[in-house]
């Protein structure tokens, strides 16, 4: 599928929700419909959006303890989820700059 | 190597677990689909009484406007009769069309889905002025109740037992299209006249679905079809309410947070989280959609 070009077929999207450990950038946790071809960044931009946050925070992405290397689509492909359900995307700040990660 | 999922349309529920499910659902809900059934009897009743109607030569009244001119044309003018026009006789076909997809599961959706197909269903057949199909839909769309059959108890159970809430798409768009073609077969076999024929179909979903701007297009579609949709949002997750539920969108890199409600492409929609609102929030929708209908000249 080439996810390039949203033009080729409508986005589809999934239901998320947003936990942290972390108190000081906590979100609502109620659950939120994102476009499931999202990333690490596009899934940053989302939480910085609900954060309201001035400076943008980098931040990685962890589901069932898994960090998100993939689109959201590709992880629920290859685990056997299913876009029906709420996925629980646990985040915490990135440890390392986010243009260093890029080039994995 | 690709891992072929067995298909949805083998899934089913045991038979005694339907049977015991529809019993359940019937009893529980015989009172309000017996008020359902006699708030819809009233918005099908014809809403004009019988009214007297000229020209004729023979007849029940006399059309006073008639009158002169037949004197004045040496009595040839003679259609001077009023007859009582014969009362129009509605009927309807109605569509119920399920959400069979894994995201009813969630919560308490599916008990309450099942609950509005046992109202409707039985308020419509205890109607007996037209004909029922039901539908479930999910990944695929399937028919478990067909028109040219009348819907008994039986067929609540059979239809039960093809509900399991485990496929894995909401797709929407492809029910409104079969629903559409399943129409227009049906209203080709109608005996109604076409302006008496009232198609309608209620989609009872948890409402997440996608491509809002083609089901809008459809929804269009169904109109100039003549097709009334309605959709029941069942919402039963009383702290994830549908009502609080927003949607990100990246246009052109940009984020856009909106209601998800604020897109929502059909435009009768009711969001439902008890059973029991039910009967008067649809009769409502109806009674809506008659008198439009009626003022539209339809
Ligand atoms: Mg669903």
């Amino acid at each position: 599928m080439d996810l390039d070009n949203p033009e080729q077929q409508p986005q589809s999207q999934v239901q998320v929700k947003f936990v942290t450990r972390d108190p000081e950038i906590s979100v609502p946790t109620a659950p939120i419909l994102v476009p499931s071809n999202l990333k690490r960044l596009g899934l940053s931009q989302v939480v910085n959006h609900l954060l309201n946050s001035e400076k943008p925070i980098p931040f990685d992405f962890l589901i069932d303890g898994a960090y998100l290397r993939t689109t959201l689509d590709s992880y629920i492909a290859e685990n056997g989820l299913s876009s029906e359900s709420v996925i629980t995307l646990e985040y915490v700040r990135a440890a390392v700059p986010p243009k260093f990660l890029t080039s994995f | 190597a690709e891992i072929v999922a067995p298909s949805d349309a083998l899934l089913s529920r045991p038979h005694s677990e339907a049977r015991e499910l529809w019993q359940r659902y019937e009893s529980a809900t015989r009172t309000l689909s017996a008020g359902l059934c006699e708030q819809l009897r009233l918005i099908l009743e014809p809403t004009q009484a019988t009214k007297m109607r000229g020209d004729f030569r023979t007849g029940k009244r006399l059309n006073m406007r008639r009158i002169i001119p037949y004197i004045a044309s040496s009595y040839k003018k003679d259609k001077i009769w009023m007859r009582r026009a014969k009362p129009s006789k509605r009927q309807y076909q109605v569509i119920l069309a399920v959400d069979d997809s894994k995201s009813m599961a969630e919560g308490a959706s599916s008990d309450l889905a099942l609950e509005t197909v046992a109202l409707v269903a039985k308020a419509l057949s205890s109607l007996e002025v037209g004909q029922i199909s039901v539908l479930s839909f999910g990944e695929h769309t399937h028919v478990v109740h067909p028109f040219d059959k009348p819907f008994t108890s039986d067929s609540g159970v059979e239809a039960f037992s093809r509900f399991t809430f485990a496929q894995q798409k909401t797709d929407i768009r492809r029910l409104v299209e079969t629903s559409l073609s399943l129409f227009s077969t049906a209203r080709s076999q109608a005996a109604a006249s076409p302006t008496e024929l009232w198609q309608l179909e209620i989609i009872i979903s948890d409402g997440v679905c996608e491509e809002h701007d083609t089901l809008r297009r459809l929804v269009r579609r169904a109109q100039e079809q003549r097709v009334m949709i309605v959709f029941v949002v069942v919402d039963s997750v009383r702290e994830n309410s549908i009502l609080q539920l927003n949607r990100i969108q990246f246009v052109d890199g940009e984020i856009r947070s909106e209601r998800y409600l604020d897109s929502f492409p059909f435009g009768y929609y009711l969001v439902v989280s008890d059973v029991r609102e039910l009967p008067s929030v649809l009769a409502g929708a109806l009674r809506q959609w008659f008198v439009e209908s009626v003022e539209a000249g339809a």
